[in-house]
């Protein structure tokens, strides 16, 4: 933190800095569902509340569409509203994005989708841009914190001036870049909530909708004309006249390309023209741009919205050209390389391209094991997911979106589509074998805040029409992957209140399921015995779909409970270095010594869970204490 | 001033809290603070890596042969980051002894002029009670050499800023043993 003056200067995550434009705009209701990566805007602005005094609205909602409808009835009421979420829950919030853009807002909404390239932490790599255009929303794209915490408080504007939607879309590069952000003073507006009816907008018919969507795009054109006359967010850093290229980005590529340009001594040479309200386009601008460049090359992360959108293409380079790549993020160095390689095209200059070095060819020798991501030691999940691979090897086994993906690693993940989607494609897979008159084992694995997100519709439907499989609930009591955020299963809310408690086991009861247990995954044993049990229930006459909660609370959230009842483990000379654990069960903890041959512990790891007993074929891993008492 | 840093380790080693260190100390420094940090499914035992740089710097990310200074808290993240320094830059791994660095890559790093330091950061941390301030002592420890442009007092004055209440005591103690060790190599 520096002070300087008036002026407060502090080091903000992007997404903090986002949180902070929340505030400062003086939004009154912020509604999120965590996915990386976004999650830390709820939380930062939960800081905030605190720190200023504040009384906003903050909710962790059940899922991305619930979060938005939330947010969009506060705008509806005349306060103002934030929702944000990762890009695929975009997906899931898409058809409220969609309708909102024809019924329009009151108070200001700010949408933020924070995108994936790479991608870091995704199922996608998809371009939140071409959402806004596809709903017809404006987007403004930010290339750092300080931009994308002033873009918030102008979108806010924007949406309340044009009664419309308005979408943020931040780059992980963004969101997780760090920057010394200055701060301003916050926004207070007294809005109390007042909701005016009007059935025909806000629920408007069908015949109707056709009136809004020509207003919609009525006012898409005065955004337009807004965004043309913009100075703020779309401007250009150089004006040369004898420049052999010109190049039209934005997002976090500008600032990549600034930094290059700048080390390259490249300044004169090339035009930019940055663009941060990429729809709806200010196309007499980037006209009048290309009219007066030889040639004009388009970086956009991550795909392209800005190049499509363009309507005299004839000078253009870009990815519909093939001078950018279709996937992936585009980092500096690549940046450098696709610059190196359009200079050199254009016979302007020969820049060299960054390749691998001396360096890179000696630490490929290495053979350096790429350090995967891997469940933590002691995690409840990994126990689970042992004793399904034990109880049933040869079962179909969908999975979901979560901490648990990484059951793949134990071999005991067959598929991952999207949120919801163990439970939807286990029926699927049953119904699609049934129809041949086959049975065979199907098991979903569900962590509980996914199956709190998008399990129920899909598990009512699954038993309504008579599907039959196994359905384990990996319940370790948070949201861990994202950061530990709290579910409704426990609850309590975004800013520590205390919510209501939705058990798991009563929406499983309500969705009509018969067969439900309830067990702690450390207890392998008793775990494969239930999932035998399950199994024979799923082929009996009168049987159906088992669900099984496997609750066991989450190691890295709740460490004391592992803390507190410690069962401190051994290897003993019956290990043979069969490899078994090492392959099946996959813990972090445990490793080949290669001299010997021989399993050992890596107490730097260890959490003296005590699964690992049962996980050995030999019995070689066994309680310390057993061990003592056996020698007395 | 410009600094480009690369703070390279595993999940758990305290990457981020490293980053937020450097950050608070350019502020203080009155430098700009630019940077990037890893955070999700990768954080999951996976490495980690966080850019951060001091001064006049529009993007957050640090090129091939861009660094400055390289933290690396674990050997192989050491191999895997390397080659962001750039030529003359600086490299302080959490290594017991320079011996145990691949000999072929060190000869690499004299070609480059590159200054390798090892420093047995988790001993010295775990001697005064805290493995996991391992980072701590590697940062003081770079002060101590004089290599880089960090002040002892700064340094001290941010961890007093950053560190949880109950961390604080040993961190600045874990600070002062690997600022000393430095010194000592300095003399």
């Amino acid at each position: 933190m520096r002070k300087t003056g008036q002026e407060e200067v502090r080091v903000l995550l992007g997404n903090v800095a986002i949180a902070r434009g929340i505030v400062e705009a003086g939004c009154h209701v912020v509604t999120s569902y965590p996915g990386t990566p976004s999650s830390e805007i709820v939380p930062a602005v939960v800081e905030f509340k605190n720190e200023l005094g504040l009384d906003t609205y903050i909710e962790w909602s059940a899922n991305e569409k619930v979060a938005f409808d939330n947010a969009l009835a506060a705008s509806l009421t005349g306060k103002r509203a934030a929702v944000a979420m990762k890009q695929v829950g975009l997906n899931v919030a898409s058809d409220s994005l969609m309708s909102s853009a024809y019924t329009g807002v009151i108070g200001g909404l700010v949408i933020i989708s924070c995108d994936d390239p790479g991608p870091h932490s995704s199922q996608t790599e998809q371009d939140s841009r071409f959402f806004a255009m596809f709903a017809k929303v404006p987007a403004y794209d930010p290339s750092t914190p300080q931009e994308a915490k002033e873009m918030v408080k102008e979108a806010f504007e924007l949406s309340e001036t044009f009664e419309i939607p308005v979408l943020l879309r931040p780059t992980i590069r963004v969101s997780h870049a760090k920057q010394s952000v200055r701060l301003s003073p916050l926004k207070v507006l007294d809005r109390p909530a007042n909701f005016e009816k009007n059935p025909e907008r806000w629920a408007a018919t069908p015949k109707y909708r056709l009136v809004l969507h020509k207003r919609l795009n009525e006012t898409l054109q005065k955004i337009r004309e807004r965004f043309e006359n913009d100075t703020k967010w779309n401007y250009e850093t150089g004006k040369s006249r004898g420049a052999s290229l010109g190049i039209i980005t934005c997002s976090v590529s500008f600032v990549s390309l600034m930094d290059i340009l700048e080390e390259l001594n490249l300044k004169s040479a090339i035009n930019v023209l940055k663009i941060g309200t990429p729809y709806p386009l200010p196309q007499k601008r980037i006209a009048d741009f290309i009219k007066r460049q030889k040639r004009v090359l388009i970086i956009e992360e991550t795909d392209s919205v800005i190049e499509s959108q363009i309507i005299d293409k004839s000078k253009v380079l870009g990815r519909l050209t093939g001078h950018i790549p279709l996937e992936g993020e585009l980092d500096p160095d690549g940046i450098h390389n696709i610059l190196a390689d359009v200079l050199r095209e254009l016979g302007i200059t020969n820049l060299e391209k960054i390749t691998d070095s001396k360096l890179d060819k000696l630490v490929e020798k290495l053979k350096l094991q790429v350090r995967k991501p891997t469940l933590c030691a002691g995690c409840p999940e990994r126990a689970a997911f042992f004793a399904i691979k034990k109880a049933l090897p040869k079962a179909i086994y969908a999975s979901d979106i979560g901490c648990y993906t990484l059951g793949l690693n134990l071999k005991a993940v067959d598929t991952v589509l999207d949120m919801g989607a163990g439970i939807t494609l286990a029926s699927g897979f049953y119904q699609a074998y049934h129809q041949d008159k086959k049975d065979i084992a199907i098991v979903a694995t569900m962590g509980d805040s996914t199956f709190y997100h998008s399990g129920t519709a899909s598990l009512l439907n699954a038993v309504y029409n008579n599907a039959r499989f196994i359905l384990v609930i990996l319940d370790n009591e948070i949201t861990a992957m994202t950061g530990m955020q709290p579910t409704p299963g426990i609850g309590i809310t975004a800013d520590g209140s205390e919510g209501r408690k939705i058990p798991i086991k009563e929406l499983i009861k309500g969705c009509g399921v018969k067969w439900i247990k309830t067990i702690d995954p450390y207890d392998i044993k008793k775990l494969v015995k239930l999932l035998k049990e399950a199994r024979t229930y799923t082929q009996r006459k009168d049987g159906g779909i088992a669900v099984i909660i496997a609750r066991h609370p989450c190691i890295i959230r709740y460490p004391e409970v592992c803390e507190d009842n410690p069962v401190k483990v051994e290897i003993t000379d019956d290990c043979d270095g069969c490899n078994y654990c090492i392959d099946y069960f996959e813990c972090p903890a445990l490793y080949i010594n290669e001299e010997k041959n021989l399993v050992e512990i890596d107490r730097m790891f260890c959490v003296d869970c005590g699964v690992c007993i049962d996980a050995c074929p030999k019995g070689a891993i066994i309680p310390i204490e057993k061990q003592n008492k056996a020698r007395l | 001033m410009n600094v480009q840093i690369i703070l390279a380790g595993i999940g758990g080693q305290g990457i981020l809290f490293s980053s937020k260190v450097f950050s608070e100390l350019g502020l203080k420094m009155g430098l700009d603070v630019m940077g990037s940090e890893t955070h999700g499914m990768s954080q999951r035992g996976g490495s980690v890596i966080a850019h951060l740089k001091l001064g006049k710097f529009q993007s957050p990310l640090i090129r091939k042969g861009a660094a400055d200074i390289l933290y690396s808290f674990e050997e192989n993240e050491t191999y895997r980051t390397l080659h962001f320094l750039k030529s003359g830059g600086i490299c302080f791994v959490n290594l017991e002894s320079a011996d145990q660095f691949n000999k072929s890559i060190m000869k690499f790093l004299k070609e480059k002029e590159i200054t390798f330091r090892a420093y047995d950061a988790t001993g010295a941390a775990s001697k005064i009670g805290s493995i996991r301030s391992a980072n701590i002592a590697l940062i003081g420890y770079s002060a101590g050499t004089g290599l880089v442009p960090f002040k002892y007092e700064d340094l001290r004055s941010v961890l007093e800023l950053v560190s949880r209440k109950k961390n604080l005591k040993i961190n600045l103690k874990v600070l002062n043993a690997g600022f000393q060790e430095g010194k000592l190599l300095k003399t």
